[in-house]
């Protein structure tokens, strides 16, 4: 049975926490230089930020290359043309005037 | 067909501002530590300070416009009366 990807998520999320949360609170005392724990301490709302720029450069990059479709966008107002007609001959009302 | 010019433009300006933002704030938070105080690149970045209470404010502000737009979309009536 595979394991949905939120669980994955979460699953190595709260393993980074607790980590984390031991070193911060002091749990095991460790000797690092000043600047490594200076990053560490930071390292959460790093991760958080590069997530953030990591889906903004993936939604920019669908927005260009999404391909238009010139021919279907006819073909669709077409359709559209069509059905309205046919629903005007059987006296449906339209809310919009949308054409 | 390719996307539009405009949309384009948009799309990369995106990639290139999120690129912007994740190098500058690498740089910021994890180069910087390593660099003597007195190199000329500590020019270029704000006080350290900034790197925790910048996104901080922005995400404060985020959730508070968020919740300001559910709660108007939620009580402002369109059609149906609440009765």
């Amino acid at each position: 049975m595979t394991v949905p990807k939120l669980f994955q998520w979460l699953a190595g999320v709260c393993s980074f926490m607790t980590v984390w949360l031991a070193y911060v609170v002091g749990y095991f005392s460790v000797n690092l230089r000043k600047e490594y724990h200076e990053i560490i301490v930071v390292l959460p709302l790093y991760l958080l930020i590069s997530f953030a720029c990591y889906s903004l450069a993936v939604i920019g990059y669908r927005v260009a290359t999404f391909n238009n479709c010139e021919e279907a966008s006819i073909e669709l107002k077409q359709e559209i043309e069509a059905a309205r007609k046919d629903l005007e001959k059987k006296n449906y009302k339209f809310i919009s005037d949308w054409k | 067909m390719p996307a539009p010019g405009l949309d384009q433009a948009a799309g990369w300006g995106l990639v290139s501002l999120a690129g912007f933002l994740f190098t500058y704030y690498s740089i910021w938070v994890i180069v910087l530590p390593f660099v003597e105080p007195d190199q000329v690149i500590h020019h270029f970045f704000l006080p350290r300070i900034y790197a925790i209470a910048g996104p901080l404010l922005a995400g404060v502000t985020a959730l508070a416009l968020i919740s300001v737009f559910v709660l108007y979309v939620t009580f402002t009536p369109k059609k149906s009366k609440q009765s």
